[in-house]
């Protein structure tokens, strides 16, 4: 970092104190009540879609093999881009944000869920396939009982997640908590971007005391799903002007290489750097963190801070934290690095502490009873007992971050991301289709790479965030 | 360091018997806030004695295991290890008990992802610093390997020193368990249905083993089963257990084996 820790220090205090006078938080209850709505229309339609797709792939209907190809291929491509092609399908505003966080999170869960079913316990489903009951009614009675637990732990990390996302569409013209925030750093109004980052912490917060509540009461689902389909009718496309649509999807096709395809190479370079160096500074700041944030391993006194502190990390998009630094480090991939970095520090944190604790307890119980020390013990059965989820949730991080080292492309960190964003505001649409599909490619690989991991250490865990 | 154990006298079969583990009306439960399952345990185990425990599951064997390895807390009553009382300590001192007790239980002992030599050596951890056990996994020395090969060599596997947790058979799991015992020099070796996942040739061969390295260490052995016939077979004392206290607590007697 050039500028040297003295003034990226005075830079971040520019944000404290944060804007709280009573004028400007009540000029954010619209935004914020917009991007809640975006939110929970967004979450209410994954998650129907999402079973809904997902069960038709775990009854392996016709055509079922073609779906689960399908939601890899939409999955691969960033939220933010979607978020683009809706805003030219439906015009700005909060329709085009919850379309595209729907159409994005429902291919997203709708394979995790697919994949759940996939690895359901064959034994009672082949029982019921016995009693010769036809593939819709197994699915129904056999795979969803059997998974659902899962199945709301994940819906229930899905909301935090739409959440989140919910704030970043909005830096694109979905209106929100996003667009307030890029406005805010775009103008140099640096306390008011304090507060905006402050509420997103809060919010996301929240949301996941929510979750915790929905795994604990799923009938607090119902409550949701009220909150959910007002939000859809509230938000509903009023206008879709589809003879134009087309005609602008149709301009963008065949893609077309970009005029200096010498310079290709170099920014795949950046966003593998980006992403490889985001992910990998994320897990070695996320082990100690998750170490600190794991009920077994240390005291209360250290993992509700530990957990505060990861909350924190996570809860502040990867766009913001580039907008953030960017007046601490500068342009460039250094800045994607660190903003991947540091939100994927608090997702990883947070996982990673699961995972510790999630080991079995029989193996920790015999070396505990060979008398050793604490950290002892934790280094020779917590870690090597937690080391297989740990490495394929980094890996799932690497996946995500190629995604997301494409979306902090648009902050001028570099690489495909911001290739792609200069053709789409210099509206080169064939190229930037061109851009869409390489990065494309770099997150199919990185997935697929991922699933032979996954099959290496024998690790069906599919919890992604 | 690996002689200190081989140095104890076998124990003596006649005349004084040093007692090694003294349980005076023990009340315990598995864990807090839980209705207790031993009520009112009592005996007395010497050096060098071997001591088979016989019960229906649920009877209260694995508790007594951890109450006298200080995992669940006495409720009432006392526990006593080579003269050491086990209520209340904490820390360094609970620590210090517990190396001198091996632990050994039904099949997941070990942590797979770990090679055989690191699951061994981790026998060691109660005397080494946390320091030297950070060192010893990424880079064992010699003589620390040495020792674990001797503690193979002893159950039968050298061979497989540096293999994968993961690879190994459900025997040779057992037997490498038993090497981390050995390798914490034990005054008191706690088997918890050792054998309950194994089929009965193996079977054979594991409490042959733990019995045989009983004699020749001179560690007091207590080993929970439920087939009688093995108890009958191996062991030279059988404590009968049922609901949470001693039915019966003598030298096998021929008329019993039941096979």
């Amino acid at each position: 970092m050039t500028p040297g820790w003295e003034s990226a220090l005075s830079q971040l205090r520019q944000f404290y104190p944060p804007d709280l006078s009573p004028q400007y938080l009540k000029a954010l209850v619209v935004p914020l009540l917009e991007t809640l709505q975006i939110a929970a229309a967004a979450t209410f339609l994954v998650i129907v879609f999402g079973l809904l797709l997902s069960l038709y792939v775990g009854a392996r209907l016709p055509g079922a093999r073609l779906l689960y190809a399908l939601m890899t291929c939409v999955r691969a491509v960033p939220d933010l881009t979607l978020a683009i092609f809706c805003v030219i399908m439906f015009g700005l505003g909060k329709a085009a944000g919850m379309v595209a966080l729907t159409i994005f999170y429902t291919a997203a869960t709708g394979k995790v869920f697919a994949d759940l079913f996939a690895s359901a316990d064959p034994g009672p489903v082949e029982a019921l396939q016995s009693t010769g009951g036809g593939r819709v009614a197994v699915a129904l009675v056999g795979l969803l009982p059997l998974r659902l637990n899962d199945l709301l732990t994940y819906g229930a990390y899905q909301l935090e997640s739409v959440v989140r996302a919910a704030t970043i569409v909005g830096a694109v013209g979905a209106g929100g908590l996003g667009t307030e925030l890029y406005g805010a750093i775009i103008n140099y109004e640096y306390p008011r971007a304090g507060t905006l980052i402050l509420i997103l912490v809060m919010v996301v917060a929240v949301v996941d005391r929510l979750a915790w509540l929905v795994r604990r009461y799923p009938k607090f689902l119902l409550v949701l799903a009220v909150v959910g389909v007002a939000s859809v009718l509230m938000n509903r496309p009023h206008m879709v002007p589809l003879a134009y649509a087309i005609g602008r999807f149709r301009s963008m096709l065949p893609p077309q290489a970009p005029d200096h395809l010498e310079r290709v190479p170099g920014l795949v370079g950046e966003t593998l750097l980006m992403a490889f160096g985001g992910t990998l500074l994320a897990t070695i700041l996320a082990v100690p963190l998750g170490v600190a944030a794991a009920r077994n391993l240390s005291p209360v006194f250290v993992y509700f801070p530990a957990r505060r502190f990861l909350e924190f990390l996570r809860s502040v998009p990867e766009v913001a934290w580039g907008l953030v630094l960017m007046g601490v480090a500068g342009l460039g991939p250094k800045i994607g690095i660190l903003a991947l970095g540091l939100h994927s520090a608090g997702s990883l944190g947070k996982l990673f502490a699961e995972s510790l604790e999630n080991v079995p307890p029989e193996p920790v119980l015999a070396m505990t009873a060979t008398g050793g020390s604490r950290i002892a013990i934790t280094s020779f059965a917590h870690l090597p007992l937690a080391f297989a989820p740990m490495v394929v949730h980094s890996l799932f991080r690497l996946e995500w971050n190629m995604r997301a080292a494409a979306v902090v492309g648009m902050i001028s960190a570099g690489g495909i991301g911001q290739a792609l964003f200069n053709a789409q505001q210099l509206f080169h649409y064939r190229e930037m289709v061109w851009y869409l599909i390489v990065t494309w490619a770099l997150v199919m690989l990185t997935d697929a790479i991922n699933t032979r991991v996954r099959k290496h250490w024998r690790v069906s865990e599919v919890i992604v965030r | 360091m690996g002689r200190a154990q081989f140095e104890h006298p076998p124990s003596p079969s006649s005349g004084l018997v040093i007692t090694m583990l003294e349980i005076r009306d023990l009340v315990a439960a598995p864990a807090r806030k839980v209705a207790p399952v031993l009520q009112g345990v009592s005996l007395q185990v010497g050096r060098g004695e071997k001591v088979a425990i016989l019960g229906p599951s649920g009877a209260g064997k694995t508790t007594l295991f951890r109450a006298i390895s200080g995992f669940v807390p006495v409720l009432s009553g006392s526990i006593t290890v080579d003269g050491v009382s086990v209520q209340g300590l904490r820390g360094a001192r609970l620590r210090d008990l517990r190396r001198r007790i091996a632990l050994i239980s039904q099949r997941h002992d070990l942590v797979d992802r770990l090679r055989v030599h690191q699951n061994v050596m981790a026998g060691a951890l109660g005397r080494w610093s946390t320091l030297h056990a950070l060192r010893f996994l990424l880079h064992p020395k010699p003589d620390e390997l040495d020792e674990a090969a001797r503690a193979l060599d002893r159950v039968g596997i050298p061979q497989k020193l540096k293999s994968r947790t993961s690879d190994l058979s459900g025997g040779e799991h057992q037997r490498v368990a038993i090497a981390r015992a050995l390798v914490q020099h034990p005054l008191l070796l706690l088997a918890d249905e050792p054998v309950a996942s194994l089929d009965p040739e193996l079977s054979g061969q594991i409490l042959s083993l733990l019995t045989s390295l009983a004699q020749e260490n001179g560690f007091a052995l207590l080993c929970s089963l439920h087939q009688p016939h093995l108890a009958h077979q191996y062991f030279d004392r059988i404590i009968k257990f049922e609901a949470g206290k001693i039915q019966q607590d003598g030298p096998p007697s021929k008329a019993e084996v039941r096979a």
